[in-house]
């Protein structure tokens, strides 16, 4: 990797998504920001596949979304986790963990 | 996946389009503008920092594309263009769509027809709150008779020592006259137990439902008007309440009105043959204790269920039979849930009828299929070209099936046409016993059931069309001019199964309808006994109030025969208490044959009993087999004397004379031998199918009833009589209500208009579904004639008479016709078994009947493929040879 940064698997999105809007409530560029930010800087998401990533997880009912005044002074959409959203990212979590054990097994055993 | 979101942001991206691009583009803007200002402020130059940023962001149409299409809009949009283009494939093929919708709409119509009829009966919930938890109470007889009334100490032993009911009433219906400044009329009135409308959970709507204090006298000194007596006699007055109105000439205060529609009505244990009008108290206490004529209606405690309220009932009845077995002995109990007990009866038919037209819907779905089929191959290059250009196949499958739903919701509202003609009908030929049909109609489950049909219907005849013109291969369509024969002879595989199908419905209703149609001949034909023709009735009670005693009663009926009979035209004329199938409690009465031992408790003999006098025997034609009639003295004064059928005579005195013997009917306050004077011949009174039931005639002077039907037989049409023998009544007595004027056959009509229900409603289906099929096999065959054009031009050009080319489609179109119609046949012997319990004198499987119609549906198919076998035979032959 050129750039040393991961690529990003497919599906995870979701749950980079889930996991930034964690910590709070925020807007389309704060979750790239946020992510980038957790992930020191290692995880690059396209920007723009945010958002159609983040519309069907809002449909799934996972976040929910208000129009707000950013500090900016202009309007923005604000992303919050619901409470389904928070039980999906421990799912995810888990899946996920159970994948690099899974992973990390299978190159030990080599 | 949260649907109302999804529905939510479908619909705003359908409707509101702009807006929701809107919101996807400001979102996305405040983005660029975010991190164009976080470039700036790492430094670069602005034109830098806005590159950068778009840059970093992707392709914005194309994400903005995607983010509408996750929003719902792509889909949708798609949808509206199908619908389109749907829309407009239609309206080309016009000749097509008209076939389909018509074919649809008749389909669906008699479903949504039906189904309302269904869905107010069997599955509303009845008019009375928590209808599920209220069921009826009644007696069961010895010899195993359900629903029968019971007695009053019975009633009593319930009300104390049941634990299963939060309430248990009464009932029991009886006539009276309402007097007063107008006309007066004969009506039906409930006489209930206080608990009544507390039991039933509906409240009046004006004024109170009975209390305490309404049961203290023994007069019925308050009462509750029905709704529409309320409006028709009384003009809906606001202040009736409190107001007083005279019944069989004693003034009684209205306390309450009750809401429209209330009614509780049980035709078959009504001794009244009509719902109630009125509702006054029933004095419980003050009954005596025998005589069975009592319904109760009782509401369950919470969770109990009817099962073990039937059980507990049963075993208070089993203590009452060991406690007083000379009325009670082997007598039981049983509770009904209401629905049973207002439709148990009709339940079976309608589901039998919601099948049958199921099957005509399929009949439908499967004719359109067929047609979508030809349509297809139509259309074969067309869907080619749009394959080549790179459409998905699930892209043009799902084309395909909008087209079909869009066919279908059109279908569906003719279907709605269609059903509100229905139900208009079905309300016309509806049976007495339903009643509640009144308010049958297209609302709004019935419409959700149709909107559910029609998309099933959709999805159902438009699938296999659509899955399989889009399996033909492409290059094949394409190369040869959009005549691949491949594709158009998979096609008429799949229609001849669609007709083959077809015909086995359409065999499966004709058997049923057939047995139900046979059965209703056999019904009809019946011997009831007595001659129905040129015999005109009509219903007279005297009130008590100036016909107190006997004679005048007596008096007043004599002096009307005589003068009738003095009508010219009039052959006969008598009077009896309860006419054939008039309804009537029917409870058996016991008695005693004088010089036999007593027989042990609760095993008395037992016998119907009516009132009557010499006319009605002549009247009705009903013989006397030995013995005479009533003399003129006899029914003029008490001579004690009666009348017993040859079921009496054969039950209770085999290889005995009868005549001259003495019997003591139960029907007196004390011991009266009545002597048999004579034998008539059997009459059935409540059952046209089961066994004759001994009956005793008692003369009018012996038992004196003021409710009794005049019965005149005349020479010409006998509703013409009828003003004329009103007018004579009227001018005996003006304050004299008559009631129910009608003919002897229409009384049978009235008896048989369930069977007519169901036998006419299956013969329309299967009438419909005969049609339907027909339509069917004349479309394969034609399209059969049209793909073998070139075949059968050949076969000419060699040498084939037209004859023969004739025979082959015949041929053709009967092997699918025989085929089908063993399919058919086989069903049917398995699905026929359902209808046992309607029919009568024919067994499920019958010979005759299926057979009968066999050749109905040969023949059907013969006509059906004439057309095109005759188009075949004038095939030219050589212009079929150069048509390519």
């Amino acid at each position: 990797m050129a750039n040393h940064k991961a690529a990003l698997l497919q599906g995870t999105l979701d749950m980079l998504i889930l996991k930034a809007l964690s910590h709070g409530e925020l807007h389309g560029y704060g979750i790239i920001q946020r992510i980038r930010q957790l992930s020191d800087e290692m995880l690059h998401v396209e920007q723009g596949s945010l958002y159609p990533a983040l519309y069907r997880i809002e449909q799934k009912g996972w976040v929910s979304s208000k129009w707000d005044v950013h500090e900016t002074g202009r309007d923005a959409k604000f992303y919050k986790l619901t409470r389904s959203g928070r039980k999906q990212l421990e799912v995810e979590e888990a899946s996920w963990d159970r994948l690099v054990l899974a992973v990390n097994k299978l190159r030990q055993a080599t | 996946m949260k649907w109302h979101n999804l529905l939510r942001d479908r619909l705003r991206a359908l409707i509101r389009r702009e807006t929701v691009i809107d919101d996807i583009d400001r979102e996305m803007r405040l983005h660029v503008d975010l991190q164009t200002d976080a470039n700036l402020a790492a430094g670069m130059s602005p034109e830098e920092a806005r590159r950068e940023a778009l840059r970093a962001f992707g392709n914005v149409n194309k994400i903005r594309d995607t983010a509408y299409d996750v929003k719902g809009g792509g889909m949708l949009e798609t949808l509206l263009q199908d619908l389109r283009y749907g829309a407009r494939v239609l309206v080309k093929h016009k000749a097509f769509t008209t076939v389909a919708v018509l074919t649809l709409g008749l389909g669906i119509g008699a479903n949504t027809a039906i189904f309302s009829v269904v869905n107010e009966l069997l599955l509303r919930p009845l008019p009375y709150r928590d209808a599920s938890t209220i069921v009826t109470v009644w007696e069961v007889s010895p010899e195993g008779r359900h629903q029968n009334n019971a007695s009053p100490s019975n009633f009593r032993s319930w009300l104390a020592q049941n634990t299963s009911f939060q309430s248990l009433a009464a009932f029991t219906d009886t006539r009276i006259n309402l007097t007063g400044d107008f006309e007066p009329e004969e009506l039906s009135m409930q006489l209930v137990t206080l608990p009544f409308f507390q039991t039933l959970g509906v409240d009046p709507i004006l004024g109170r439902a009975f209390v305490a204090s309404d049961d203290e006298t023994q007069k019925q000194s308050v009462t509750v008007l029905s709704y529409g007596l309320w409006q028709r006699r009384f003009g809906g007055q606001p202040d009736i309440v409190g107001k007083q109105i005279k019944l069989n000439d004693l003034p009684v205060t209205v306390i309450a009105v009750m809401p429209p529609n209330f009614q509780f009505y049980i035709q078959k244990r009504s001794g009244t043959g009509r719902p109630a009008e009125l509702w006054s108290v029933l004095p419980l206490r003050n009954l005596g204790d025998y005589g069975r004529f009592l319904g109760g209606v009782a509401r369950l405690k919470p969770g109990v269920s009817p099962e073990q309220a039937n059980s507990e009932m049963k075993t208070i009845a089993a203590r009452r039979s060991a406690d007083d077995p000379q009325h009670n002995l082997n007598w039981g109990a049983e509770v009904l849930p209401l629905r049973e007990q207002f439709y148990g009866n009709v339940r079976r038919p309608l589901w039998l009828l919601l099948g049958a037209v199921g099957f005509v819907l399929l009949i439908a779905c499967a004719n359109v299929a067929g047609l979508l089929l030809s349509l297809a191959t139509s259309r074969e290059k067309e869907i080619a070209v749009r394959a080549a250009l790179g459409a998905r196949r699930g892209r043009i499958v799902r084309q395909l099936l909008t087209e079909s739903l869009l066919l279908a919701c059109l279908g569906g509202v003719l279907g709605l046409g269609f059903a509100w003609l229905g139900i208009k009908g079905l309300i016309l030929i509806s049976p007495r016993e339903l009643v509640n049909l009144q308010s049958v109609g297209l609302n709004v489950p019935v419409m959700l059931w149709t909107l559910l049909v029609a998309v099933i219907t959709g999805v159902l005849f438009g699938l296999t069309p659509a899955l399989n013109v889009t399996r033909l291969n492409l290059n094949d369509s394409l190369k040869e001019g959009g005549k691949g024969e491949g594709g158009q002879t998979s096609n008429r595989r799949i229609r001849s199964v669609f007709v083959v199908s077809e015909i086995a419905l359409a065999v499966v209703l004709l058997a049923g309808a057939g047995l139900l149609v046979k059965s209703f001949i056999n019904l009809q034909q019946i011997d009831r006994g007595f001659n129905t023709d040129n015999v005109l009735t009509m219903v007279l009670r005297l009130p008590e109030s100036r016909y107190s005693k006997d004679p005048q009663v007596i008096g007043f009926f004599r002096q009307i025969l005589e003068q009738t009979r003095a009508f010219p035209g009039v052959r006969a004329a008598g009077i009896v208490n309860f006419l054939p199938f008039y309804g009537g409690l029917g409870s058996a009465t016991g008695f005693t044959v004088l010089g036999r031992p007593t027989p042990p408790p609760g095993q008395e003999p037992s016998t119907n009993v009516r009132v009557a006098d010499d006319g009605y025997f002549q009247a009705l034609g009903i013989p006397v087999l030995r013995g005479r009639n009533f003399s003129q003295t006899e029914t003029m004064e008490p001579k004690r004397v009666a009348l017993i059928n040859e079921a009496f005579a054969r039950k209770y005195f085999p290889g005995e004379d009868p005549i001259g013997k003495r019997v003591d009917v139960a029907m007196f306050d004390k011991p009266t031998p009545t002597e048999i004077v004579g034998v008539v011949g059997n009459v059935r009174y409540e059952s046209l199918i089961d066994d004759y039931e001994p009956y005793v005639y008692f003369s009018h002077p012996d038992l004196t009833y003021s409710f009794m039907t005049l019965v005149i037989r005349t020479d010409g049409d006998p509703a013409a009589l009828a003003p004329a023998v009103q007018r004579e009544i009227r001018s005996l007595d003006p304050n004299q209500p008559i009631s129910d004027i009608r003919t002897m056959n229409q009384v049978m009509s009235q008896t048989l208009s369930r069977a007519r229900f169901n036998t006419l409603l299956l013969a329309l289906f299967a009438g419909l579904a005969t049609l339907l099929s027909a339509v069917g096999i004349f479309g394969v065959m034609n399209y059969s004639v049209a793909l073998r054009t070139r075949e059968i031009g050949l076969r000419l050009a060699i040498g084939a008479q037209p004859r023969q080319v004739l025979l082959l489609i015949l041929k053709q179109g009967l092997i699918l016709t025989a085929v089908g119609m063993i399919l058919g046949l086989a069903a049917a012997f398995a699905l026929t078994r359902l209808l046992s319990g309607l029919l009568f004198g024919v067994a499920a499987v019958d010979a005759a009947t299926f057979t009968t119609i066999s050749v109905l549906l040969i023949l059907v198919s013969i006509a059906a493929c004439y057309v095109p076998a005759r188009r075949a035979m004038k095939i030219d032959p050589l212009r079929a040879l150069r048509y390519e």
